[in-house]
């Protein structure tokens, strides 16, 4: 496309203005620094889903919600020439998708990225960090064999001990008392229609929000003259590097799909007893083991109450982050949000940790 | 059974000697393919016309040499001498035949060992302290010693997967050693030294690119796009002829040790294929991935190629050699020298034997703290499944023979024993041989292992 002579590239630049584009994108600089590595991760994750869309596209042509779940996907699975390859990358995909954006966050986090003006940049991302979890768990259940039907189940006490409304919405989510077909429906739905309609506005402003203020840099850095600052143009350079972490996430994702191929368990029965060890995805964890603890800890519902309470001032807090510490000029919220980061990150791979340690 | 059992648990023994090997492999080739890099780059920079990137370069070669002289003369030795330590111990039988097959193979191996480790601290030390040419020349010395080490040391590797008919004819008659050359030019020999020539070279650019991204880009602009570009360059040959290379090298594996691949792609679309192929598909995946990036991130953009990207490089070609050398392993089953011994050490040969009077019978490992049936299936377990199987942990029989009761656990092992044609475990398991009483404790034990220590603890003191 760098041949501006072709007649070609001639015709799509008057229609659609190449060259402003170009223009724009190596005018566009990204920083360059110790810590540039974490930069991609944001790139890695927008990758992860598009493969999932791509995917999730194809699994969409035979799969069939309803009481028919578990039949198309075991037709998938094994019928369909590459379906297990599809399934299985979609799944994989899901989760290295979710892990891409976690490390994302803690990223920009860590480099105080969310500081004045990506105030809105730290909110979208965790907008959309919300809604990945969602998709995460929506599509969990819709194999419908023993393991999601059973953690589903699991997954859905979460909500159901948000007081007050918290059984209204577990109850909406369900379609009834129990997890049944109606519930695969809801979630088939919420899956590849409510979800999406949400998300992709929302990644398409968060995007925007990128482009417009462009990559944060290290506290350390700005405080650097502008002359020994050291950055690269968006276009070619830092694209083109883009595209080989892509390239390595797609060999990840590849060596994921075929060496471990997903699993599908037998079809549920909503009669039989539990499988030993059920336990929600590894993102839920954390709060899945919280809940546990204080369950143990405190009489009757009130642990799990507690808990859910806990768990949303933490978030709450997470959120707001960026109006306590606003600028490089308040070291002291500075240093306080970097021991609260440190903390949650503890918490989070402490109980995640515990959780699996109970489960041996 | 003349030897003690080496058990590791969880991993497995064969476990030990991967680990190391690939490692090794990482190291060794560098140390084949880094020997012709370090002339070649001398003799490029005596060639240069700019004095400044003259001067760059050699401080940089002067750099290079000693982290190459490092790691090949130390980890690279160290590793090596490692993985005769873990075979001897893993696989005695095996290990046994090569020696007394190869025993001047291997005094040969070793010669050329001293002269390129010799000639590795000799390039380093000598640096302005000789003549360029004669400096050029140590080096060139050090490139020939160490192709000459996988010259040899390729023939002995790949007799085990292909020994040939010739050696085959002799093999158990004493005079095996008459047809050293026979077995040492066997029939995956030279699609072999190739492929792993290319693997050389490969890794000489991709360690080179290590040492490259360690140069300022911003100090020295052109000497760092010179030096990254240049190893990238080293990436070329195998992308040409890799493919081509691996087809001969397929070609020349006998049918019967191909059937695990080909079986593998014939079922690919329904995802049931075998793990040499999962393995194969890893090299393919990942070896397109490594030049893609390598392009990407080096090739156009070599200024700012840095440390972390040259190890994300390093790490792919890690997992490209580890998955080539797991191909390899898995080609040989359930051979560990090709239809002469099988992987868990017994020779085809002994087969008839071990059925009719047993295959401990002349052991001398016997555990003497528990019942004689329960020592005699421990035994069983352990020469017969320890090389490939580990009771709790990788390939685990705990987890394969998991909610089997006692029939269904002796069904199986009757199809092991029988091998029949039909058998879905012929083409990758060695036969089961033993007496009928000696299968039986093999059950038990198994049987009562997999169904909980308790009952392991009651069989061990019946």
């Amino acid at each position: 496309m760098n041949d501006k002579n072709s007649s070609l590239y001639h015709w799509f630049d008057e229609r659609l203005g190449l060259d402003e584009i170009i223009a724009f994108a190596r005018h566009k600089t990204v920083p360059v620094h110790s810590q540039s590595f974490w930069y991609y991760w944001g790139g890695i994750a927008l990758f992860l889903f598009l493969v999932q869309g791509f995917t999730g596209i194809l699994l969409l042509v035979y799969y069939r919600p309803g009481a028919e779940a578990f039949e198309s996907v075991r037709q998938i699975t094994f019928n369909m020439h590459f379906g297990w390859l599809i399934r299985s990358a979609h799944a994989w995909a899901a989760n290295l998708f979710i892990f891409a954006i976690m490390v994302h966050m803690f990223s920009v986090f860590f480099m105080k990225a969310y500081r004045k003006p990506r105030e809105m940049g730290w909110i979208s991302g965790l907008l959309l960090l919300f809604i990945a979890t969602l998709f995460g768990f929506s599509g969990y259940l819709l194999p419908m064999d023993e393991l999601s039907y059973f953690a589903t189940k699991v997954g859905l006490a979460l909500p159901n001990s948000v007081p007050v409304v918290g059984p209204f919405f577990a109850s909406l989510l369900r379609g009834g008392v129990e997890v049944n077909d109606f519930t695969v429906q809801r979630f088939f739905a919420l899956h590849v229609v409510i979800l999406p309609a949400i998300f992709l506005p929302l990644l398409g402003f968060h995007l925007w929000l990128v482009q417009k203020h462009g990559n944060a840099t290290l506290p350390s850095e700005e405080s650097k003259p502008a002359a020994e600052r050291k950055s690269i143009p968006f276009f070619p350079n830092f694209l083109v590097k883009d595209l080989a972490m892509w390239l390595i996430s797609l060999n990840i994702l590849a060596l994921l799909a075929s060496i471990f191929p997903w699993e599908l368990g037998k079809q549920y029965d909503a009669l039989a007893p539990a499988p030993a060890g059920i336990h929600p995805e590894w993102y839920f964890m954390s709060p899945f083991h919280m809940l546990k603890i204080l369950g143990n800890w405190m009489p009757g519902a009130t642990g799990e109450v507690v808990g859910m309470l806990l768990f949303s001032i933490a978030l709450v807090l997470w959120l707001l982050i960026p109006f306590y510490d606003r600028d490089s000029s308040t070291a002291r919220q500075g240093r306080i949000a970097h021991y609260f980061g440190i903390f949650a990150v503890a918490a989070l791979l402490v109980t995640t940790a515990l959780g699996y340690w109970g489960l041996r | 059974m003349n030897y003690p059992f080496w058990q590791v648990p969880v991993i497995g023994s064969g476990w030990v000697i991967g680990i190391i090997a690939i490692y090794h492999v990482m190291i060794s080739h560098f140390a084949v393919g880094g020997g012709f890099w370090l002339p070649l780059a001398e003799r490029r920079i005596l060639r240069e016309q700019n004095p400044e990137l003259r001067n760059q370069w050699r401080d940089h070669l002067v750099r290079h040499s000693k982290f190459f002289l490092i790691l090949t003369g130390v980890f690279g030795a160290v590793s090596g001498v490692g993985i005769w330590f873990a075979i001897g111990l893993t696989q005695p039988e095996a290990t046994s035949t090569l020696i007394h097959n190869f025993v001047f193979g291997w005094a040969m191996e070793w010669v050329f060992f001293i002269v390129e480790l010799t000639t590795a601290a000799v390039y380093y030390y000598t640096w302005g302290r000789i003549g360029d040419k004669l400096h050029q020349t140590v080096g060139w010395v050090y490139a020939g010693a160490s192709i000459c080490t996988l010259v040899i040391i390729n023939g002995i590797l790949t007799f085990m997967l292909t020994p040939g008919e010739t050696w085959l004819s002799v093999a158990g008659t004493g005079n095996e050693a008459s047809k050293f050359w026979n077995a040492f030019f066997n029939p995956t020999y030279w699609p072999s030294l190739v492929l792993r020539i290319l693997v050389c070279t490969s890794l000489a650019g991709i360690w080179a690119m290590v040492t490259a991204s360690r140069i300022d880009g911003d100090k020295y602009p052109e000497m760092k796009t010179d030096a990254v570009k240049w190893s990238v360059r080293w990436l070329l040959p195998s992308f040409v002829l890799m493919p081509l290379t691996m087809i001969w090298y397929l070609l020349s594996v006998p049918e019967s040790q191909r059937a695990l691949l080909t079986l593998g792609m014939d079922t690919i679309g329904y995802g049931t294929f075998s793990q040499v192929t999962r393995m194969a598909l890893v090299i393919i995946i990942t070896s397109a991935t490594i030049v893609g990036v390598a392009y990407f991130i080096a090739y156009r953009n070599p200024r700012e190629f840095t440390f972390s990207h040259a190890v994300a490089v390093l790490l792919l070609g890690l997992i490209a050699t580890g998955a080539g050398e797991y191909s390899r392993e898995m080609l040989r089953k359930p051979y560990v020298i090709g239809r002469h011994m099988y992987s868990n050490g017994e020779r085809v040969s002994e087969v008839k034997d071990n059925n009719l009077k047993g295959y401990l019978r002349n052991t001398l490992w016997l555990n003497q703290r528990t019942s004689l049936h329960f020592a005699q299936g421990e035994a069983m377990f352990r020469g017969e499944c320890g090389s490939c199987h580990t009771l709790r942990g990788y390939r685990s029989l705990d987890r394969l023979l998991a909610g089997r009761d006692r029939q269904s656990v002796g069904n199986i092992l009757q199809m092991l024993h029988e091998n029949k044609p039909d058998s879905p475990y012929r083409r990758f398991m060695p036969p089961l041989t033993g007496t009928p009483a000696e299968i039986e404790a093999l059950g038990d034990y198994l049987y009562y292992q997999s169904a909980g220590d308790v009952k392991a603890n009651q069989l061990a003191k019946k």
